[in-house]
This record gives C-alpha cells, structure tokens and sequence, in this order.
C-alpha cells in the first residue's frame, strides 16, 4: 500500500499537539477532579469546594478583584485608545509604543518595581487588597489598549462624518457610532485582562505579601499536597472562565460587529 | 512526488538519529548518578567558593565535579552525576511520583519528608558496610557528629507502626541541619522585649506591621503551637530525663482540639503580621522593610553578613549594618535535610556521594558556599568555624565583651578532646552568626523535631491553612458572589442589548431634536 501524500496530513501535527496538549490534559484534570487519592470515583472533592466558606470567598474576592482591575483597565485604557485613534497628532504610533513598551520588560521586574515604589509610597503591607488591583492594572493595561485602539482606528471615517450631518452631537456619536462599533475591542480586551487577574497570584504574593489569596493560589498550594482538590479547583475556575469567555465571545458572532471589519 | 519521498526519508532520518545518539551513550560502562537537591544546596565552584575566596581558585570546580573524578580514581570506575534541583519537599514529593523506580539515586528532602517516604516504603536502607569506620572510604560514620548521630539513632521512622523500630540512620544521612528563630534589626527592636514576648512576636501590637513568617504551612503551625502551649512548656523541668521526649510530644500535636486553637492563635498572627514569604524576608529585613523575620538559622547567617558587608544582595544600600539572630527560650524547631536513597536506586555510587560529601574539606565548601550548618564534625570544620569566630582575649579591654563559647557537645571525639571551646565575642555568641551558625548545646536541648504528621493529620493542617489564607466573608460571601457573577453577566449583555438603548445628547448647533416617530411619519 502507497501512502498518497495529501494535503490533508499537513493537520496532523496540529491534530497531535491539540490531542496531548489540550484534550488529554483536560481529561487528566477531570479525571483528578472526581477520584480521591486511592483513584476511586468521589463527588468530595466538589463538595468540600462548595460547603467550605473560605474557598467560596477565595472565588468571590478572586471575582471582585478582577471584575475591578478589568473596569479599572477599562476606564483608563479607553480614553487612551479614543484620544490616540482620533487625533491628528503625527507620530501617534509613538505615544502607543510608550502604552505598550512595558509590556516587553520581563513580568517579574516590573512587580518589583511596583513592589518598591509602593514601599516608597508607605502602602506596601498596608493596603494589600490596593496594591494587588494596582499590581495588576499596571500589569494588564496594555492588554486592554491595544484591542480597544485597533478597533477604533478601523472604524471609517465617515461615519462620523455622516452622524455629525445629521446633526449628533459628541454624546450622540459616541454612545451610537463609537461604542458599539468598537464593543469587539472591549471584549477581547476584557477577555485578555479579566482571566488572568483571577489566577496570577505572583502579582498578589509580592504586592499583598501574600496575604491576599486568589484562585490561582489556591489550585497551585493545592499541587503541592492534594491533586484532586487542586484539581477541582481548578476545574470549577475552567467553568468560570469558559462562561465568561462564552458570554463574551457569543456576542462577538452578532450583527453589531459587523460594522467593525469593514 | 520523489522530492516529497526524498523529503520524507530526510525527516525520517532526522528523527532517529538522536536514538541513535542514545543507544552509542548506552554502551561505555559510565554510570550515571542521578542527585535530586534543594536548589542552591552544594558547592558550585568558580567565583564565590571556598576555594576562590581562601585560595584564590577561581576555576574551582564544582562539588560534582570533583565526586566524578574522586569515584573514578577510588573505584575505576567512571562516573557521571546528572545533578538537578527541587524548590520544596513537596515539588520533589510529587516529582518523585511521577518518576519510574531508578530514576533517582539520591535524594536531599526534610526530616519529615524522610519519615513520609520512609512510612510509605519507597527508600532503600543503608548498607550496613556504610556504618564500618574501618573502611577508609567511610567518611560519612568517622566525621558526623555524634550530636547528630544520637539524634538520628534516637528517633524512630515511622511513629505511627509501633511494630517497625528502625530510625532515621536506616534510611538517611544528614546532610544540613540548624533551628528556626528570628533575624531582627536591633535598631528598633530590643532584645529584652523579645526574650519576654518568645513567639509571640508573632501576635505582638508593638511591631505589627513589622514582622513576617514563611509561606509555609509546617513553620507557622509549629509557632501557633509553641505559642498556645507556651505555658505547658514552661512548666517542664529541662533537667528531667524525659523532657526531650515531652517536648516532642506537645509540638506535634495534630488532635482535633489542637487544631481547632492553633487556628484562632494563626488568625490573630495572620492579622498582626506584614506578611508571608518565601524568600524575600531577607530582603526585606535589610532593606528595613521589615524588623523581624522568622528564619531558619542557615538564612538569618547569610542575612547578618549580607547586612555586614552593607549591602542586600540586589546590592540596595542596608538599612542596617547590624541584624540579629534571636531563638525563643521556650521551644525552637531542630530541622535536617539528609540524604535518602529511592526504591531502586544504585546504592554503591549513592553511598559514595554522601561519603565524598562528608570528607571534612568538602563539608566546609559546603558550608561556606550555601550558609547552612553541616552534619559533618572533625577538625576541619572546627578550624573553619574558629576562623571565622575564635577571638584572642587579649585585644579586649574587658573580659565583659568575650566568652567561652563550647561546641563539645557537637564535636565530641571527632577532634581533640577540650579543643572544641573557644573564646568568642559576647556579641556574636548571645546575638549574632555564631550562635545561629553552631547553637549551644542549652539551645539545642529547648529544641523539638517536628515529625511527620501522617495522612489525615496532614490534610486537616492543609485545610486549616487554606482557612487562614482566605479571607472568609462568613454569610455574606455568596451574596458577593452571586453580585459578581449577575455583573459578570450583566455586563456583555448590556454591551450586547445597549446599542439600543438611546442616550440622547444635545443636537449640534444649529440643528434640532426630530422624534424618531416624526420621521417615520414625514
């Protein structure tokens, strides 16, 4: 038998590497999740998670402190994005590089720096719930920009042109043309910011000493002594973030983006 | 179509060719040591070693290196040691699970660690020729000190099975070992405060703020226990035959009870205290951030000198010039890190290694590359330690400033019998690298081994910490939640259903509101 080459086995690599490196380990992880340590099949794992206050607050405060740095990188990162889509300044690509420059300094450098300026400051070990939200919009804000910008820079001109014609004014042209048509930007935006506050937990040991738990800590502590526990943990966080990201993405397939990719 | 064949049997022949390479390595008669070690645990050679800094070698090689070539010359046969590092006993724990029987020889884990593997069957004995002080290659039974050779002799391996009687010696050589204690800056903290307060610094008003403890569930617990049964340990009589052993017996408590009080003594710690870290205390301290620190002592030895030379080690200008080192009178944690060999091990070569690394030279590069204490006695390592401390009472105008500082009960007859007492600074003896470096023997008989906890215990103590570690909102935190989620979800659905909502500004100059009906109609 003579193996035809066919275009078609060019995929197998990528059907490969999604096979042991995305399906497979998900299925270890929910493997971990339902058994105990002796490989027999338990729900205890999920109700413990679910009957122990602590862990259900870790999640809420996990909750609370990205939903703020999100609104946070969001409140900040848009005027940004408009100021720097609208305006006729030349070089403007420059004022975005000095957005974006941090974003290629090493992680672990950058919170050190916050680390010590919130020292010079006083607020290091005082305000730990603070200086972790701080940490992480720092950290995160480029993520929120480059998305929102690029989507205001594609909507066309005219558009604005025709609304001011028909007599919108800033306000009107804003919330009827500007928003919606850069609503794809926020979500990717939000999207690349809200998931990984919940879980980088280098931000929240060097800035709150850590004294500030997040999800993530939690499934990392948990890998160190209890697999299925770590494990669940971090399941029920891969069920938070496929609801958001599903709630986010849906709304992507809508009409309203259209407008964004002419 | 030939091209893509010829292409195919190309990559074909890419991808075998490392089998090969595999295969051609298997042959010659090497063996491979495979040395599972802390990270930053042995002597790396070059710039910073013994060797380059007491005899100008700067292309000293690294203890490794030198094993490779000793084994080879000792036994004829060549060597190679594939040397690689853990971060925590749990990260070797679990990297050992996952590993095929022989593929570690050699492992360095915590004393407790040892008791768990040990209690779970996955180390291999030592050979009793190891223990033969006639064999000349035998430096590990002819150099330790009999100080810790008792101690490993007299603690069992698996408390929980009364049936097994072997001890630590079976299973494991030592390797470091020290107390915990804390470094302090003398500049805002006195001493006395400290010698009143004992562990509960950790709980003390006066430097909230100001103190930190590990990130580590073990070191915490056995500070919330010596802080809650202080009154119990203080009640004991040290002279009394049995005190070791009572001792021992209140700091490994793991009851119910127990756990129930430690927890509400770690909260007000978790309330009081700066924060929890794993390796940035001594920065911290040195910089000033901090005042006190809880440490094992090889740490605070390294911290007192880096504030010494005046610098911390990102070479940020010291707060401080001089840290102390302070060990609680009531009760200090004794640890060990020591040698283990996993199921299916090369015993021979294993064994080798711990003996090379317990020659008395090498045992100093050790000490002098990492900062720890060694296990190793003999008279090269009291040479280095009155190097570094021994003092002449005649430079001191008063004999108030030195004192006679006697580490027999370390040495024993591993050197001349008198010699292991020397004269010290009062300062370095009662505060400072000294007593942190090689404790007295008064200080190492307040001190308790901290055993393993067993199965159940040891997740009753992780939950605890998982406890201490959130902030529990009590009723209140679902209603958080469920807030944060409908946000969650209220959000894109706004986004999504908001383009219709109308915000109506004010029409530009010059033009005039028209109702959306009125148009329609026109």
């Amino acid at each position: 038998m003579r193996l035809q080459f066919s275009r078609k086995m060019l995929g197998i690599p990528y059907a490969v590497f999604l096979l042991f490196f995305v399906i497979l380990p998900m299925l270890i992880i929910l493997f971990y999740a339902f058994t105990d340590k002796e490989m027999h099949f338990t729900f205890e794992n999920f109700v413990r998670f679910f009957s122990d206050p602590s862990k259900l607050s870790t999640i809420a405060y996990s909750l609370v402190i990205a939903l703020i740095t999100t609104l946070a990188c969001l409140a900040i990162a848009y005027p940004v994005a408009y100021i720097l889509a609208r305006s006729r300044m030349k070089k403007k690509f420059v004022l975005l590089l000095l957005f974006v420059t941090p974003m290629w300094i090493n992680f672990v450098l950058r919170v050190n720096a916050i680390r010590e300026l919130l020292n010079w400051v006083g607020l290091l070990g005082e305000a730990n719930y603070f200086n972790t939200i701080f940490g992480m919009v720092y950290d995160f804000l480029p993520f929120m920009i480059l998305p929102v910008y690029t989507s205001l820079l594609k909507i066309d001109p005219s558009y604005y042109e025709a609304s001011a014609d028909l007599g919108a004014g800033w306000t009107r042209t804003f919330t009827r043309i500007t928003l919606p048509l850069s609503m794809p930007g926020i979500m990717s935006g939000i999207t690349m910011v809200f998931l990984p506050s919940m879980t980088n937990y280098v931000v929240s040991d060097m800035l709150g000493n850590s004294k500030v738990t997040i999800i993530g800590k939690f499934i990392y502590e948990y890998f160190g002594t209890n697999w299925n526990m770590g494990s669940m943990v971090a399941l029920i966080l891969l069920i938070v973030v496929f609801l958001s990201t599903w709630l986010t993405g849906g709304f992507k397939e809508e009409d309203t983006v259209r407008g964004a990719n002419i | 179509m030939n091209a893509k064949r010829i292409g195919a049997l190309a990559l074909a022949a890419a991808l075998t060719l490392p089998v090969f390479a595999l295969t051609g390595c298997a042959k010659d008669d090497t063996i491979v040591l495979r040395v599972y070690n802390w990270e930053e645990y042995m002597d790396e050679g070059g710039e910073g070693s013994y060797d380059a800094d007491y005899n100008g070698d700067e292309q000293a090689p690294a203890m490794t290196e030198r094993f490779e070539a000793w084994y080879e010359e000792t036994y004829g046969t060549p060597i190679r040691v594939e040397y690689t590092t853990f971060g925590t006993n749990e990260d070797m724990y679990n990297q050992l699970m996952l590993a095929n029987e022989g593929d570690y020889d050699l492992l360095c884990p915590s004393e407790y660690m040892i008791m768990k593997l040990a209690a779970e069957d996955r180390l291999e004995r030592y050979d009793e020729s190891f223990f033969d002080p006639a064999i000349e290659e035998n430096y590990y039974i002819r150099n330790v000190s009999p100080f810790i050779r008792g101690i490993f002799d007299g603690n069992r391996i698996n408390k929980a099975d009364a049936s097994d009687d072997s001890t630590w010696t079976d299973y494991a050589a030592g390797y470091m070992w020290g107390v915990t204690g804390f470094i302090y800056n003398p500049k805002y903290v006195e001493y006395d405060e400290l010698k009143e307060l004992g562990w509960d610094i950790m709980r003390a008003p006066q430097y909230r703020n100001k103190v930190t403890t590990k990130d580590n569930v073990r070191d915490s617990y056995f500070v919330a226990l010596a802080i809650l049964y202080r009154d119990e340990i203080e009640a004991l009589d040290p002279s009394a035959p049995d005190y070791g052993t009572k001792l021992a017996e209140i700091m490994n408590r793991t009851d119910e009870e127990t756990i129930e009080q430690v927890e509400a003594v770690m909260q007000e710690m978790d309330e009081n205290i700066y924060g929890y870290e794993t390796d940035t205390g001594k920065a911290d301290i040195v910089s000033g951030k901090i005042w006190l620190n809880f440490a094992w002592s090889g740490d605070a030895v390294y911290a007192m000198d880096l504030a010494e030379a005046g610098e911390d080690e990102d070479g940020n200008e010291a707060e401080s010039e001089l840290l102390n080192f302070f060990i609680p009178d009531e009760c200090a944690n004794l640890w060990f890190d020591g040698w283990v060999m996993p199921k299916g091990a090369q015993k021979q070569p294993a064994q080798a290694f711990v003996n090379f690394l317990s020659m008395p030279e090498n045992a100093v590069r050790n000490m002098y590359y990492i900062g720890y204490s060694g296990v190793i006695a003999g008279e090269e390592v009291l040479g280095y330690i009155k190097d570094c401390y021994e003092i002449d009472p005649e430079e001191y105008e008063s004999d108030e400033d030195y004192v006679p500082y006697d580490l027999s009960y370390f040495f024993g007859d591993t050197v001349e019998t008198g010699s292991a007492v020397f004269y010290a600074d009062r300062e370095q003896a009662e505060h400072r690298q000294l007593q942190a470096h090689y404790p007295t023997k008064e200080t190492t008989l307040r001190c308790a081994v901290m055993d393993y906890y067993g199965e159940e215990a040891n997740e009753n103590i992780n939950e605890l910490w998982s406890r201490i570690k959130a902030e529990t909102l009590d009723g209140w935190a679902i209603a958080v939640l469920i807030v944060a989620a409908v946000l969650i979800v209220a959000v894109p659905l706004f986004a999504k259903f908001g383009g219709k909502l109308d915000f109506r500004g004010k029409p530009k100059k010059g033009y005039k509101l028209v109702k959306q009906e009125n148009i329609r109609h026109q």
